[in-house]
């Protein structure tokens, strides 16, 4: 009976694991299939190199790539010490009162729809950004950024939090027998053990900083060009993606978004490979 | 007369509601090594952590009455308010049940304390570590491999491995909650011989189930029973 249930677990896993990985490549498939065409023959360079103008012609995206990763790092250079730093907060608090309700504030800002960010973004942000900077309409790399930044890190912390609480409580133990303090268990115990745990979360808020669409098209300022700095307007992959999607869907304009698709497929592939390799490279033990 | 080095009075402990410590007053001798022994859940190990403050990382305890440790010929409250936890842990070591090395080269294990103690300088670090690991007969089974994880160790290496990061910061008291419990026959006798050595530099408390380890190495038996202490047979 026990074998036979457990077989049966096994194939269920196994099934889940297959559709998902046969999910992820038939999208990359779909995305091939319509984008190459616009990536050979030398139009991948043109793509990568030319500026956006339909009605020339030139349907390049590289504004919208430099944007993408201008907005995603900026958010994620802010989120990743902010979110360490709370979640470093919450692991000190214990599990008493202040603890859990900490926890509690941050996993109510994970179910918080992205389009309240965004309007968060454009009537508090936003005019904030303007008035301290005199550049502009104050939607730029740096409203969306900051906002993307708030946006990712309630994630972050709880998956922190999460790695943080399964390393084994013997070795905060052996570390405060020896007179160690809270913070001194965090810094050389837990944080070490916890990085796999910390990695996996900043992945996943990656993909989600990557992916957003809402924020960067609501703050962002939508501008079709390459930034220069983070008080200029800036369109990510997403959201030309979404400004683009009304166009007439037989015209090169329109097809141009799925060279979008695979481009922004193929960077998230590639920050998440880099990251992962980054983390194999462990601090010495 | 011989002179105590740990006194406590009417110490009362209570976790989550439950009392496991009653009333208990008693002296332990300096230089000596008192086995606490008692059944599951008389509050042995209990008893270990009120000595050392450990008690108050975990949640849902309480405590009333006094604990006085002789620092430097002085009776020191150890439950004064304001007394530095850093310097009591480091004066009152203690080894765990199962052996609980870091995650880290067996080095850093014993280097651990030093270095929390803000030492940096390698020769040092290098000579106490070496000195630390003979002193626990473990030199010669890791000198070639220090660098390795020290979870790579068998269980017994291991358990000597943490007595000996338990000896690095030189501690006046050292706890031991069953330190040979998980140990074989052998690995056992190598510890008990250790300790009792350590005595004179260290004032002992075993917590131990094996009576014959503790006609071994005991100078004085101490029994919990239902929350109280008593003198042991």
């Amino acid at each position: 009976m026990n074998g036979w249930r457990e077989r049966a677990a096994q194939g269920i896993f196994a099934l889940a694991a297959l559709v998902s990985a046969l999910l992820t490549g038939s999208i990359f498939g779909f995305l091939l299939f319509f984008g190459l065409p616009l990536l050979t023959g030398g139009r991948l360079t043109a793509i990568l190199t030319q500026p956006w103008a339909p009605y020339q012609g030139a349907y390049g995206i590289a504004p919208m790539l430099a944007g993408t990763m201008a907005i995603s790092l900026l958010a994620m250079s802010i989120a990743l010490p902010l979110a360490m730093g709370c979640a470093m907060l919450i692991s000190l608090s214990g599990p008493g009162p202040t603890g859990r309700l900490l926890r509690k504030a941050v996993a109510m800002m994970t179910a918080v729809p992205t389009v309240v960010y965004g309007f968060v973004g454009i009537f508090l942000l936003v005019p904030v950004v303007r008035q301290l900077f005199d550049h502009g309409s104050g939607m730029c790399v740096l409203a969306a950024g900051l906002m993307l930044a708030l946006m990712v890190a309630p994630t972050m912390i709880l998956f922190f939090c999460d790695a943080f609480a399964r390393v084994p409580r013997d070795y905060g133990l052996a570390v405060l027998a020896l007179g160690g303090t809270e913070t001194e268990k965090l810094l050389y115990v837990t944080l070490p053990c916890a990085w796999r745990g910390v990695l996996t979360g900043t992945i996943l808020a990656l993909g989600r900083a990557i992916g957003d669409t809402l924020i960067a098209l609501m703050i962002a300022g939508n501008a079709v060009r390459t930034p220069t700095s983070l008080l200029d307007s800036a369109r990510t992959l997403t959201a030309h993606i979404a400004l683009v999607f009304a166009a007439d869907t037989e015209s090169l304009e329109f097809k141009s978004i799925f060279a979008c698709g695979l481009l922004l497929y193929l960077f998230t592939a590639v920050m998440v490979v880099g990251i992962r390799a980054a983390g194999r490279r462990r601090p010495g033990r | 007369m011989d002179q105590w080095k740990i006194e406590t009075e009417t110490l009362s402990f209570a976790y989550n509601g439950r009392e496991i410590l009653t009333n208990a007053s008693t002296r332990f001798t300096e230089n000596a090594i008192t086995a606490l022994v008692g059944p599951s859940g008389s509050g042995k190990s209990t008893f270990l952590l009120t000595l050392n403050r450990l008690w108050e990382t975990l949640p849902g305890g309480s405590l009333s009455g006094r604990v006085r440790i002789r620092f430097d010929g002085q009776s020191h409250d150890i439950y004064e308010p304001g007394y530095p936890l850093d310097r009591l842990r480091r004066r009152v070591g203690m080894v765990f049940q199962m052996p609980n090395p870091l995650p880290m080269s067996i080095f850093k294990n014993v280097a651990f304390p030093l270095l929390l103690a803000g030492e940096r300088d390698r020769a040092v670090l290098a000579a106490r570590v070496e000195e630390a690991l003979r002193r626990v007969h473990l030199w010669r089974e890791v000198k070639e491999r220090l660098n390795d994880s020290a979870l790579a160790l068998s269980g017994g290496q291991q358990q000597r491995l943490c007595i000996a990061r338990a000896l690095v910061p030189e501690p006046e008291v050292l706890l031991l909650d069953e330190p040979t419990s998980s140990l074989d026959q052998r690995a056992a006798r190598a510890v008990e011989e250790l300790l009792v050595n350590l005595k004179e530099r260290c004032t002992l408390l075993v917590v131990s189930h094996y009576l014959d380890q503790v006609r071994r190495i005991a100078d004085r038996v101490v029994e919990l029973s239902d929350g109280a202490i008593r003198e042991g047979r």
